[in-house]
């Protein structure tokens, strides 16, 4: 057992790689070995995860991917606990159906961040992604519960279809964010475009709001000014399209 | 045993076990958080007729909140684990629930047994209420007419000790008041302990049951009462003319000893004759507090 896995970027990837295999708790049971032996698909063909990362350590669920991987996706999908650091950029399906741990993405991330898969109606239904950089679009769709905090941009339609949890975008919230949500929350801390069937509730100082981001900001590190942390929220609710108990906050200053 | 010429009697306060919960209560200012922590623990001075004690722990500075603001800890015990969670709810709900700018959290966090409190008032919300899960902790928001209200989902409960005593006898009543006053400014703040009584004292101290009432579950306690000293089993030495008790409830043993011993030593100045502790004959509850060893 050691104190971290860590897979390091040996050979980038040609093609598309489909690495689902690497979830902090799947491979907190695996040695060395056994890791590098994990299935992966790149361009369609299976290989293994050996051939593109050169791993060390091993038994431990606290995984850090070193090298920029914005070929590799699907990283941390269906992972139910630990910690899975990423140095640098990700392609799409990041976290996708976790349900548990915390992905912290040292880059940007791909589309589909902490959404679901294919067909799937739920997508991420607990946890914590971080993404210290942009994401692409439908970002967090149909989320039932959790976390998704992007420092950078959101893409089109981040938080699409939520069923609950709480998305926070640090920059400029796509077009189409929150389109369809049942319940849940968009935290806007920049400027976005609200859908038409969002209304306006009210300007306050939401009390879970402070608390959310003071957790990020202490337990992930994340840098969230104080203006926003003590700062007023417009509240919008909706998508009225829908089952409209779901909420975009938007911060309207001090 | 003498301190300051005051004569500690060979004697223990005996307490029983309690059910605690330590409720974390935040406002925009000290001023609301302190208004609901009042309110919340208003009438909960004996479990004899409020069926809880509870007491406000100390002040907490934003550093040591959750949310960073300024904090009241008050320490709320029952004597069975049903009621603790009975009386929170229909308490925080009337009280906290209520009063401007608050929030309410849990103070026990690392307590295996939970009381789903915050889980029960959600309710308030008429199906308008809505959850988060921050940092593993699921928080309950409702709406109210002042925006929201924020409250843990559950909260902890521990067994703590109530009943910790001590007894002040002093030749008059100013010179009580003011060794009791001296000894409440002592141990006020001292971490896991309450006081639950009107500013800390207790002039009606009580015995178990009646001579006369048999309805009564605790009467006057007239071998400490100097009125009745012509008239009963007095217990109090020549020139007492005035007694008051300090009752102390605390999350365990040493957070009473500790404050015991700060309470005592203050409360040993000019004008107490002696200090004393009420017992049942160590038949009532297995915390005994021996206050010759707690004072050497």
């Amino acid at each position: 057992m050691s104190d971290a896995v860590t897979l390091s970027l040996a050979e980038p990837p040609v093609h598309a790689l489909v690495a689902d295999c690497i979830a902090a708790d799947r491979l907190a049971g695996l040695d060395a070995k056994q890791i590098a032996q994990l299935p992966v698909v790149h361009g369609g063909r299976p290989g293994a995860l050996g051939d593109f990362f050169k791993v060390r350590g091993g038994r431990s669920s606290v995984v850090r991917i070193e090298g920029d991987l914005p070929q590799v996706e699907a990283i941390g999908a269906s992972m139910a606990g630990g910690e899975l650091t990423i140095d640098g950029s990700v392609g799409r399906d990041v976290g996708i159906a976790m349900s548990g741990g915390r992905i912290d993405v040292r880059g940007h991330a791909g589309d589909n961040a902490g959404g679901a898969r294919a067909g799937a109606a739920r997508g991420m239904t607990g946890g914590e992604i971080i993404v210290r950089g942009n994401v692409g679009d439908e970002a967090g769709a149909r989320m039932r519960r959790g976390i998704l905090a992007v420092t950078g941009d959101g893409g089109r339609g981040t938080g699409i279809g939520m069923i609950a949890g709480t998305v926070v975008v640090l920059g400029q919230a796509g077009p189409g964010a929150g389109r369809f949500l049942k319940r849940g929350s968009i935290v806007a801390l920049g400027p976005m475009d609200r859908p038409a069937t969002f209304r306006y509730a009210c300007t306050y100082r939401p009390p879970h709001v402070g608390l959310l981001l003071r957790y990020l900001r202490g337990h992930a590190g994340v840098p969230i000014a104080d203006r926003y942390v003590v700062g007023r929220y417009a509240r919008y609710a909706g998508d009225l399209a829908e089952l409209g108990k779901g909420e975009i906050l938007q911060w309207a200053g001090e | 045993m003498k301190i300051n010429g005051v004569a500690i009697a060979d004697t223990f306060a005996e307490a029983f076990t309690m059910r605690v919960a330590r409720i974390v209560i935040t406002g925009r200012t000290a001023k609301w958080a302190r208004e609901a922590a009042i309110k919340l623990t208003g009438f909960a001075t004996s479990v004899i007729g409020c069926k809880c004690e509870a007491g406000i722990e100390r002040e907490l500075t934003p550093a040591e909140t959750p949310d960073e603001r300024p904090g009241i800890s008050v320490l709320f015990f029952t004597m069975d684990k049903q009621s603790l969670p009975e009386q929170l709810i229909v308490r925080l709900g009337q009280t906290v629930l209520t009063c401007p700018t608050t929030a309410c959290f849990d103070g026990l966090p690392d307590a295996p047994d939970r009381l789903a409190v915050g889980r029960a008032l959600r309710v308030f919300g008429d199906g308008f209420q809505a959850s988060k899960v921050i940092g593993g902790k699921r928080y309950w928001r409702l709406p109210v007419m002042e925006g929201e209200f924020l409250i843990e989902e559950t909260f902890g409960m521990l067994k703590g000790v109530g009943g910790g005593n001590f007894l002040i006898l002093a030749d008059d009543a100013d010179a009580a008041l003011a060794a009791a006053e001296a000894a409440v400014d002592a141990m006020t703040s001292l971490p896991g302990v309450i006081l639950p009584f009107p500013g800390g004292v207790v002039r009606s101290g009580s015995k178990v049951g009646s001579t006369r009432y048999k309805n009564m579950v605790a009467t006057t306690n007239d071998p400490f009462d100097p009125t009745l000293r012509a008239s009963t089993q007095s217990q109090l030495p020549e020139g007492v003319n005035s007694v008051l008790e300090i009752v102390l409830d605390g999350t365990d043993a040493p957070s009473i000893e500790a404050a015991m011993r700060t309470g005592i030593t203050a409360a040993c100045r000019r004008g107490v004759n002696t200090i004393t502790a009420a017992n049942f004959g160590g038949k009532l509850g297995p915390h005994h507090f021996h206050l010759r060893k707690i004072l050497a």
